[in-house]
């Protein structure tokens, strides 16, 4: 067993020891009245104790999907999840429940999470007393206040009588924050936990988040479509960038956010509109050749992005589907384009000569 | 390659002295002391409170805030579009086309109010599927639009249109028949900006034009809305949640808070030198999002106050690091600070985004 308190989080990526989820070659299918759809194709990750690991794309991109099945909410078509070395899907009735346990979730809209007609006090401790935590109801109302207190929702006595409707929304992610704690998870799984709160809220449930992944060792899944939120919360973890329903670029946080390989990464980071007037009108855009994602009826051949892609190889791209390749010590990237340029002994990540290249050929 | 480079020196020029010089184009917009108010069960509820503020003509002013700040009850009053339980509670908003002609308003009657709506002053909404009406051909709507405001010529109505849709950069032969539901949501938006300049209005409202759609999409709607402000003639306010579109976007930012404009200033005095402690508390929550550094981010302390109980004085002081006696009861008045940038604060001399001092003030205050 692996002491959490020595992993430094400097080291993130190289940790060694059983990872605590591991989703090997997982791939979704869902049959819809539009057709047969792949929502999550051939997936790959580990999360090692106290990772953070983001996982980030546009709707449709299937993020949702691989939380799901990492949750054990929804089984996969093809491949495997393993808990701390194990398949969810060939334990016992006694395993399982300890995964269940030791993997929570908190999802996105706190409105509908919480049920309305429970008190915060007893939404506390029910699982506490189910789960025989603690033994009796006032041993139980003293660990809501201390689980309360862990969140930030201070002082205790202003929430633990109170009703959902008498919380703001930041509160209320904060009382879902608190109940995914209360059966002392290693795993919290946060679906867009907080793209409902204003941003200065934000910051604060983000705080709250990092904490307990900090001083208790809290792993995190955390899935969200908005790169601040990202490059904030998984700085000293790592990103997964997500294109209809695969992995396109993987690696340490700063460095995919920074200096971006993969053409879609990329193509996002120029996108997106910074808070600063300077900054983002002189901002260097990158072109694509297309503005809609496919539809997931019917997917492109070869590498999904190619349409849209301005790096495109004729020839390879729209008949070979680009594999993860990994392009130093920490990142790994499915793209032809970057593949050939590894090839040829170039950096991928020397933005300025291929941009240069693309906005030419762009022009052409 | 130099002509584009001249372009951009040219464009960012043009932008630098639109975001901070004294704009001496004509007022087109002149908004004064309104309030707004929505009939709750437990009284009135004050959404909007004493707002004030000019707008020139040619500009892109922004409205900014959080949810319950007011920013899109303003945008909807201007409108008259609010819900019946909403009413404008004091103030006027004085509305001069280019022609010199002035329209009051919250005076003018309904009869009056329908021939001006959507000819001198249009509006494009958040969710643009609610606009298009789910089971009439987008091409019905253009139409039905141009005769409501008395013009019959299809064809006429057709040709606009389509230069519009190039305009916006859709096909026009896949759009013009087709249902909303075919459409993706960043189209719909498109069409639904293409249908409010199909008058060709002075002013264009827009609420949250970017918010729900994703980033690539959001990127396509920025470029359209300011390529259109190149081709076009036309004012436009934006109410939106996210700063860096407004940063985008915007010649004059106003911040709202609580029903009130707190800040209202060029876009680049109210980024680079903020002076209300709310603006910069917004501006300290979103880094830049390139770049290899990491910035630190520091969370307003506190919760939007609720509307029916409004704290005394400054709205903002129980959230404030730099709040004084004077600020639970004085509401500060908003000031010209130079410039024509505007400010509702008593401590101005003493803000700074100082992270310390707001990380200090979250740890008493707490969440």
């Amino acid at each position: 067993m692996l002491d959490m308190t020595e992993q430094t989080s400097k080291d993130a990526t190289i940790n060694k020891g059983q990872p605590i989820i591991r989703l090997e070659h997982i791939r979704r299918d869902f049959d819809t009245r539009g057709g047969h759809i792949t929502a999550v194709d051939d997936v790959n990750f580990d999360l090692y104790p106290s990772d953070i690991l983001c996982l980030v794309g546009e709707s449709g991109s299937g993020k949702t999907t691989v939380a799901r099945m990492a949750a054990g909410l929804l089984k996969p078509t093809r491949g495997q999840v393993f808990f701390e070395g194990r398949d969810i899907y060939e334990m016992n009735k006694k395993e399982f429940g300890e995964y269940r346990r030791a993997v929570q979730i908190i999802h996105q809209d706190p409105y509908a999470s919480l049920n309305p007609i429970h008190t915060i006090g007893d939404m506390l401790r029910a699982p506490l007393l189910k789960h025989k935590i603690c033994k009796s109801r006032a041993e139980a109302t003293k660990r809501a206040g201390e689980l309360l207190e862990l969140v930030d929702c201070r002082p205790v006595e202003n929430f633990i009588d109170k009703y959902p409707h008498q919380l703001s929304g930041g509160q209320r992610q904060r009382i879902s924050i608190a109940r995914a704690m209360t059966l002392n998870p290693r795993v919290i799984i946060a679906d867009e936990s907080v793209s409902m709160v204003d941003v200065s809220i934000r910051v604060s449930l983000l705080n709250t988040m990092l904490k307990l992944r900090n001083e208790l060792g809290v792993t995190f899944l955390f899935i969200t479509h908005d790169l601040a939120v990202v490059k904030y919360f998984a700085w000293e973890g790592n990103i997964g960038v997500m294109y209809v329903g695969k992995v396109v670029e993987y690696g340490r946080t700063p460095g995919v956010i920074g200096r971006s390989v993969h053409p879609y990464t990329r193509a996002l980071a120029a996108a997106i509109p910074e808070a600063d007037p300077d900054l983002t009108r002189s901002k260097e855009k990158l072109q694509l050749r297309s503005l809609d994602i496919p539809k997931l009826t019917e997917l492109p051949s070869g590498c999904v992005f190619h349409p849209r892609c301005p790096y495109w190889i004729e020839g390879l791209c729209d008949t070979t589907k680009p594999k993860l390749i990994r392009i130093d010590e920490y990142r790994e990237v499915a793209c032809h384009a970057v593949e050939q340029a590894v090839a040829r002994g170039e950096d991928p990540r020397d933005l300025a000569v291929t941009d240069q290249l693309a906005n030419q050929l762009m022009r052409e | 390659m130099s002509d584009q480079t001249h372009d951009l020196d040219a464009r960012k020029e043009r932008d630098r002295i639109r975001g901070t010089a004294e704009s001496t184009a004509p007022v087109i917009l002149s908004v004064r002391d309104v309030s707004v108010e929505y009939k709750t069960p437990y009284g009135w509820m004050k959404a909007v409170n004493n707002s004030t503020m000019d707008i020139r003509r040619g500009e892109a002013v922004a409205l900014i805030g959080e949810s319950g700040s007011g920013k899109s009850t303003l945008g909807f009053a201007l409108l008259r579009m609010l819900v019946r339980a909403a009413r404008v509670s004091t103030g006027e908003a004085i509305f001069t086309d280019k022609n010199g002609t002035t329209y009051d308003l919250f005076r003018m009657t309904d009869k009056e109010f329908r021939t001006f709506r959507w000819d001198k002053m249009a509006m494009t909404f958040q969710a643009a599927q609610n606009v298009l009406n789910p089971v009439m051909r987008i091409s019905n709507t253009f139409h039905e639009t141009a005769r409501s405001h008395g013009w019959n010529d299809k064809a006429a109505v057709k040709a606009k249109t389509l230069d519009l849709f190039k305009k916006v950069q859709l096909d026009p032969n896949r759009v013009f028949d087709a249902y909303p539901f075919e459409l993706s949501g960043g189209m719909r938006q498109r069409v639904s900006i293409a249908l409010s300049l199909l008058l060709d209005p002075e002013l264009l409202i827009l609420d949250e034009p970017t918010t729900a759609l994703d980033i690539i999409t959001q990127r396509a709607i920025i470029d359209v809305i300011k390529s259109l402000r190149e081709q076009l003639d036309f004012t436009m306010i934006f109410v939106s949640h996210d700063l860096s579109l407004a940063a985008e976007l915007a010649d004059r930012v106003a911040t709202m808070y609580a029903g009130e404009i707190v800040e209202y200033g060029p876009v680049r005095d109210v980024f680079y030198r903020p002076e209300h402690p709310y603006t910069v508390g917004l501006l300290n929550a979103v880094p830049p999002i390139v770049g290899e550094e990491f910035t630190p981010l520091v969370a307003i302390p506190g919760a939007t106050p609720n509307l029916l109980n409004i704290p005394s004085g400054c709205p903002f002081h129980p959230r404030c690091p730099f709040a004084t006696d004077i600020c639970s009861t004085v509401n500060p008045p908003l000031v010209d600070v130079g410039g024509t940038h505007f400010v509702s604060c008593h401590n101005r001399d003493k803000v700074t985004r100082d992270q310390e001092v707001w990380e200090e003030m979250e740890a008493t205050v707490g969440a």
